[in-house]
């Protein structure tokens, strides 16, 4: 599904992922962690196609193609989903307006028609059930006035209308309360099959209680320097990154 | 109830009325009647006047798609109100006064111009109370885009016995490219009892919402278009006819096709 190769990335003259290497399988489910500033949204941002990053070395393989030199809306037609950690607000544009467009686009990508409105209506009422958001927020404003838990509810909201083969998720946990992180958390695991994967970036173990990883990579100065299966994320809950990070430099 | 063409002269009772602005009115409303006017240009050079009775409510919309020339003072009575809707599509220079003349008066501009190639538009809403006891409101949002240049003046007037005048006055714009937008918006005040305030915004588009639509599989111009009408958008659906909020939102659909 994805391949990552000695993936070297910068904003400006400041080189911040510095050979990453990774592969996701369909089925998967991968966890990023790190200590703040190690490059974790860098990675989402760069796999997702945001411009403001520049690619200096490495490889990018999506569904068997490079998409380094694709744009960021056709990698997203192609199937490659990015959860943003601050979901922005698009005042006047609503939520329906803004989704029907999208829907369609990735439906044309895959040479099928436009939704009718009632087709539309339906797609929209069954997919926001998945993350139990109010079906009113859909004729607002797109996150305009939404609370943190009613953002991030709308980031898997829309993972949902546009069902990705991959969808990268950027601390979906952060500034969630309990009741809400459970929302979200179950919400992408309904939406989780064994055609598709998920690569979540996050702070905590919590998350991760809902969302079993088969894998959890630490993240660490622009690499990753260890990988592990779901106990890691208990370790590192219990005792931090040093451990790792002095192992790291030592070797 | 049907629109009927308005006449040069004449004096409006209740009812919706139309006119094509190919040549010039002067026209009354009397007193204590709501009446609704929609104004649409045709290439020309004209000047409407429009005295308002006291008491009454007259509705605007002005909708301008051609390269014409107008003027267009309205004069209130004691206690009217006039709303104003106007939607400039065009290359055009719009001006408009609205002068309080007895208290207790309402003024209301709400427009936006929306330039694209090498148009230039100038849109100008001063008002001028000469009277106490009014209130105006103006919000005026401008769009350019490619080479357009469009400006923006309004200036609002308070004479000295003008007090408790409240009057706001706001024009915020968004420009791409290398598309320009002078605003002015101006305060002259003589009397001390009064709220008013102006504020101006020129940005350009907010790149963070581009990139989550497009990460969401829109295209560049899609996105563009998408976040230029959800800026101007409230205009619309705030009109002052009701019944032509949809009319009029098909005219900008025209325009952002365009975009």
């Amino acid at each position: 599904m994805l391949k990552v190769e000695n993936l070297h990335a910068s904003v400006g003259d400041k080189e911040i992922l510095k050979g990453i290497n990774l592969t996701v399988k369909a089925g998967e489910v991968h966890a990023i962690m790190g200590p703040n500033g190690s490059g974790k949204s860098t990675l989402a941002s760069v796999l997702a196609g945001n411009e403001k990053f520049t690619v200096t070395e490495g490889k990018v393989e999506f569904l068997g193609e490079n998409i380094l030199d694709m744009p960021i809306e056709e990698r997203s037609r192609k199937g490659l989903f990015l959860g943003f950690q601050y979901p922005v607000e698009i005042p006047g544009v609503t939520m329906a307006n803004f989704m029907k467009l999208a829907v369609n686009e990735h439906r044309k990508a895959r040479g099928e028609e436009p939704l009718t409105a009632a087709e539309y209506l339906r797609l929209m009422r069954e997919k926001s059930a998945i993350v139990e958001l109010d079906a009113k927020l859909t004729s607002r404003a797109v996150n305009e006035g939404f609370s943190g838990g009613e953002k991030k509810k709308n980031e898997i909201f829309q993972m949902a209308m546009l069902d990705p083969k991959l969808a990268i998720l950027d601390e979906t946990d952060s500034g969630l309360d309990i009741d809400a992180l459970r929302i979200v958390a179950t919400g992408v695991t309904r939406l989780h099959t064994e055609n598709n994967a998920t690569v979540v970036i996050t702070h905590y173990q919590r998350l991760l209680d809902y969302i079993v990883p088969d894998y959890v990579h630490v993240l660490y100065n622009g690499r990753i320097i260890y990988t592990g299966d779901k106990t890691l994320a208990l370790k590192l809950e219990a005792e931090g990154y040093d451990w790792l990070i002095n192992n790291h430099q030592e070797r | 109830m049907g629109a009927q063409p308005l006449s040069d002269g004449a004096t409006l009772g209740a009812g919706c009325w139309y006119a094509l602005l190919d040549r010039d009115y002067r026209i009354e409303v009397e007193a204590g009647v709501t009446a609704s006017l929609l104004l649409c240009d045709s290439e020309a050079v004209a000047d409407v006047e429009i005295a308002v009775g006291r008491g009454s409510v007259l509705n605007i919309v002005r909708v301008v798609t051609h390269r014409s020339v107008l003027t267009h003072d309205v004069t209130l009575d004691e206690g009217a109100e006039c709303n104003t809707t106007e939607l400039v599509l065009n290359a055009a220079d719009t001006r408009t006064t609205a002068t309080f003349i007895a208290p207790f008066a309402r003024y209301n501009h709400n427009g936006v111009f929306i330039l694209d190639d090498k148009e230039e538009g100038s849109v100008t809403v001063d008002v001028m109370h000469n009277v106490s006891d009014c209130t105006s409101r103006t919000n005026f949002k401008g769009v350019a885009v490619e080479q357009a240049h469009g400006s923006f003046e309004g200036t609002v007037y308070v004479a000295p016995d003008a007090q408790r005048t409240d009057s706001e006055q706001s024009s915020r714009n968004v420009v791409m490219g290398d598309a320009r937008i002078d605003t002015l918006p101006q305060l002259e005040i003589y009397a001390d009892d009064v709220r008013c305030s102006h504020g101006a915004t020129v940005g350009q588009m907010d790149a963070d919402a581009i990139l989550y639509m497009r990460q969401r599989g829109l295209s560049l111009a899609d996105a563009r278009r998408l976040q230029i009408e959800g800026f101007v958008s409230d205009v619309v659906m705030r009109a002052s006819i009701e019944s032509l909020v949809e009319p009029l939102q098909e005219l900008l659909a025209v325009k952002f096709n365009k975009l």
